[in-house]
């Protein structure tokens, strides 16, 4: 296994982990006013799960399910206004005072990103598994 | 009157299907009693419309912009052609729990693609608007074409099946382009509001609707997939022969008869198609050995009829195309059931092969003897009423006409009664021959194929009902048709007398060849649709071989010389004087760096060190971004280089150390290649830069994002908000690519892994079967 080879990089991945989840909340939060958004927290979290599963740390292996979770949520946002009558696709914004956080706007746009989020997750893994991120996290091949 | 319950009642035919496809408790027989319940309704529902006598409609708004609408109505001849549907339905899901032994495999996926099957069909038959019947009627192309191909592994069905699809498929792209023409004379696009279209225009969506029709309702020269269609399951010919698919040309003759009848090629047409399917079909029957096959003639034969009924647009011929129309459905549904049942009970479907078994079986006897009599046009039967007036309906017209419909109707009927005789004696007369074995009944089928065959004999019996239910149908079609009503003893007239001559002179002919053994043909044109098939095929994996050869350079190579010249047509517009050395001096060193790493990229020999290039260009624009002002573009560029980089963590363990060695000519092919894409895209850009098209709406977002996006990152707003509906398509995309890259490198390493390619044995074998 490459993970008993190189303790070193699995430790540091292991250690860079949640700073990464840290950041992808970050920039999700973020996007709404700042650069960031779903896309870019996506791509962090994917990045960190791929490599998380190449050392051998656990790490979602059913990408399939993420996208799917994904694809859910930003379908469930587009429809959802069609029951009230509404266009496709219009979002709710809403306002709420919150402890702590102050005054909190949001919408459900936020639900869209999150979903742009998951299968943007799901997609990194995916592909990196298929380029050959199993294998390695596999048997090792002397 | 608008009324949902039209809506409804389709739904449930579908829903139920779904849930029976899904449901595996239900995946026996059972099935069968459930998938029965949304036709059952629909009936009840059917009767109620019929006895109340209104008409409804129902729509619903399905693109807005386009005006395009699902929209249904119910009226007497929809409620009545519904009724057909939904009732023969019920009695083929009844019918189709005896015909199945319990064990058999994919009875759910066969009752749920049946009540689809069914659902579709009432669909087409109520439909109001012109888009609404062309959806109904593809998806009736398509699931009959799963239907016929139900034991798919046979290689009978698939060809049938394929056969039916290529068909009525091509059929439904003619009938597209017919409605395309008609709706674009007319405008609009309800059936109930199509104005007489005259003309050029007319002449040609005239043509095109026939030859729609004529593909779905097997007229010569389309017919030769319904035959074919014989490999299906006994209760899917009962329904597809007797109530649906084949009556779905008729019905649209039907609708737009009013729209189309005056156009000149219009009678010429469908009576010359119609008199020549009823004959063609009829000598078809009669050189058939297998009952089935004599019946799959018979109705190629009738519908013929019923086209040429039709064509001539006169009020008594229509309303004799509505009653034979219903007497078909009852006594055909009720023949092919009866033959299912020898089938079942004997094993055998050949004439040859049978033979007395009218003391072995005699509810099918008796059933067969009422529904062949009723389809020779035998009093008392509901089928002599119906060809009675069919016949009358000839004898009003003048001239040249009335001699031709009356030959061909006089004709294809002497056929029919000789095929009709051939059917019932070759099956049930004589004694039974030595070796047949007759297996217990089983009552489903009984009782079905009995209350059918009754059904003729009833019908005749209330024949005032029938007759207002179809006089009021072929009003819709025809107003003079109001005149006519279905006589059940028409006094000693000339129409009667010619009946009785039909029946003695087909009588004679039937007795004659009732043994006679004929090898049975292949279907004319049957030949030439299969060559087509293997053609398309053959023709199909010479192009993909040549197009799709499997190179990845030469993809790359083939997308990039396209690409680059796509990018010719702008060099003249490059306006030299908008062109700027920098801006600042940050752009200067950032641009360095992306020309030596580029360079450098080109020279090193490993493949880390490529990738370690790659990563400081793609690091370098993202610096770019930043000094021009785009951070998000910035962004999202470094995460996507890292995850890259990842990437190649990942990927590079499999491949070597070092590129392959190319041969010199190969390398100045790259070279040129890489010069030519390199200048494209520079000339490109500094085009894109001359031309500016006004200033930024950059105001407008801002406020635009603030108010209705509620943030004041522009950019995400315009993803996740304004513009949501692209980015909601490109995630799907997304999705769909990541299916595509995992599957191509799992085939790629499998392929590696030594297994070898699955794709080519199996068109092999496809294109093998077509041809044997």
């Amino acid at each position: 296994m490459i993970a008993e080879r190189s303790i070193v990089v699995r430790t540091g991945i292991e250690l860079a982990s949640p700073l990464a989840v840290v950041v992808a909340a970050y920039l999700f939060f973020a996007g709404h006013n700042q650069p960031g958004g779903g896309f870019g927290a996506g791509l962090v979290l994917g990045a960190v799960a791929a490599l998380r599963i190449v050392v051998g740390l656990s790490a979602p292996r059913r990408p399939v399910v993420l996208m799917g979770i994904g694809g859910v949520l930003a379908g469930v946002v587009a429809i959802a206004p069609l029951l009230f009558g509404d266009a496709l696709l219009d979002q709710v914004v809403v306002d709420a005072d919150l402890p702590v956080l102050g005054t909190v706007k949001s919408g459900t746009a936020l639900i869209f990103d999150l979903g742009v989020t998951f299968i943007v997750v799901g997609l990194v893994v995916a592909v990196l598994l298929a380029l050959g991120g199993d294998e390695l996290a596999g048997e090792d091949r002397s | 009157m608008s009324d949902s319950s039209i809506i409804w009642l389709l739904l449930a035919s579908f829903g139920v299907a779904v849930l029976v496809l899904a449901s595996r408790p239900w995946s026996g027989r059972t099935a069968f009693s459930i998938a029965a319940v949304p036709p059952a309704l629909t009936s009840v529902c059917s009767i109620v419309w019929l006895a109340a006598g209104d008409s409804l409609t129902a729509s619903v708004t399905w693109v807005e912009g386009l005006g395009l609408e699902v929209a249904f109505r119910i009226d007497a001849l929809t409620a009545l052609l519904g009724l057909i549907v939904a009732g023969i339905g019920v009695a083929v899901f009844v019918y189709a729990a005896g015909y199945f032994s319990s064990g058999a495999a994919g009875l759910g996926r066969f009752a749920a693609t049946l009540l689809a099957f069914s659902g579709s069909m009432l669909g087409l038959v109520w439909a109001d608007s012109v888009w609404t019947l062309f959806v109904f009627w593809e998806m009736t192309s398509v699931t009959s074409f799963l239907l016929v191909g139900h034991k798919y592994a046979d290689p009978t069905a698939q060809i049938a099946a394929r056969r039916a699809l290529l068909i009525t498929a091509a059929g439904g792209l003619v009938l597209l382009a017919g409605l395309l023409v008609l709706t674009g004379a007319d405008g609009s696009t309800r059936l109930g509001a199509l104005q007489p279209v005259g003309g050029t225009t007319g002449a040609v969506a005239a043509v095109l609707v026939v030859v729609a029709a004529a593909t779905k309702s097997a007229q010569v020269p389309f017919h030769v997939w319904l035959p074919g269609a014989m490999a299906a399951p006994t209760p899917v010919s009962a329904y597809l022969h007797s109530a649906t698919m084949v009556k779905a040309g008729i019905i649209l003759l039907a609708v737009l008869q009013p729209a189309l009848g005056d156009t000149g090629p219009w009678l010429p047409l469908v009576v010359g198609v119609g008199l020549a399917t009823m004959l063609w079909g009829a000598i078809g029957a009669l050189r058939q050995t297998d009952a089935k096959l004599i019946l799959a003639w018979g109705t190629v034969s009738q519908l013929g009829l019923m086209v040429a009924l039709l064509g001539v647009g006169e009020g008594k011929a229509t309303f004799a195309a509505v009653s034979i129309l219903v007497a078909h459905a009852v006594f055909k549904a009720a023949l092919f059931m009866v033959v299912g049942e020898i089938d079942v009970r004997t094993g055998t479907r050949e004439i040859a092969e049978l033979g007395g078994l009218w003391r072995s079986m005699p509810v099918a006897f008796g059933v067969a003897v009422l529904s062949g009599l009723s389809m020779a046009g035998v009093p008392p039967l509901l089928g002599f009423a119906a060809k009675e007036a069919g016949i009358e309906a000839a004898l009003q017209l003048g001239g040249a006409e009335r001699a031709v419909l009356l030959a061909g109707v006089v004709g294809g009927s002497v056929l029919t009664v000789a095929y009709t005789l051939r059917f019932l004696l070759g099956v049930f007369a004589g004694t039974e021959p030595d070796g047949l074995t007759v297996a217990p009944r089983r009552p489903a089928m009984t009782v079905v194929s009995g209350l059918l065959g009754l059904a003729s004999l009833v019908g005749f019996v209330l024949l005032g009902v029938v007759s207002d239910r179809v006089r009021a149908g072929a009003v819709r079609i025809d107003p003079a048709a109001e005149a006519y009503t279905l006589l059940r003893w028409p006094g000693l007239t000339t129409a009667f007398a010619i009946s009785m001559a039909i029946v003695a002179a087909g009588a004679v002919l039937g007795l004659v060849l009732v043994r006679r053994d004929s090898a049975a043909p292949r279907p004319l044109g049957a030949d030439a649709v299969d060559a087509m098939v293997t053609v398309t095929l053959r023709s199909a994996r010479r192009v993909a071989g040549v197009v799709q050869h499997g190179s990845l350079p030469g993809y790359v190579l083939t997308a990039a010389v396209v690409a680059a010249l796509a990018a010719v047509p702008f060099v003249t517009e490059i306006d030299v004087d908008t062109l700027r050395p920098w801006d600042s001096p940050a752009q200067v060193v950032l641009g360095a760096i992306v020309l030596g790493a580029a360079i450098a990229l080109t020279l090193v020999p490993n493949r880390l060190g490529a990738a370690l290039g790659l990563g400081a260009v793609g690091f370098a624009v993202a610096g770019l971004f930043v000094v021009q002002g785009s951070p998000d573009l910035a962004l999202t560029q470094l995460l996507v280089e890292t995850v890259i980089v990842v990437g190649f963590v990942v990927g590079l363990g499999h491949l070597g150390r070092d590129f392959p060695r190319f041969g010199l000519l190969w390398r100045q092919v790259r070279i040129a290649v890489s010069v030519l894409v390199g200048i494209a895209v520079a000339a490109a850009l500094a085009a894109a830069g001359s031309r500016p098209t006004g200033a930024p709406p950059r105001q407008a977002l801002v406020e635009e994002s603030v108010e209705t996006g509620g943030g004041n990152n522009i950019v995400n707003v315009v993803l996740t908000d304004i513009r949501a509906l692209d980015t909601w398509g490109e995630i799907i995309v997304l999705v769909a690519v990541s299916v595509g890259v995992v599957s191509l490198a799992r085939a790629g390493r499998d392929e590696q892994a030594g297994q070898r390619d699955r794709v080519a044995p199996e068109t092999e074998r496809e294109l093998t079967e077509v041809a044997s």
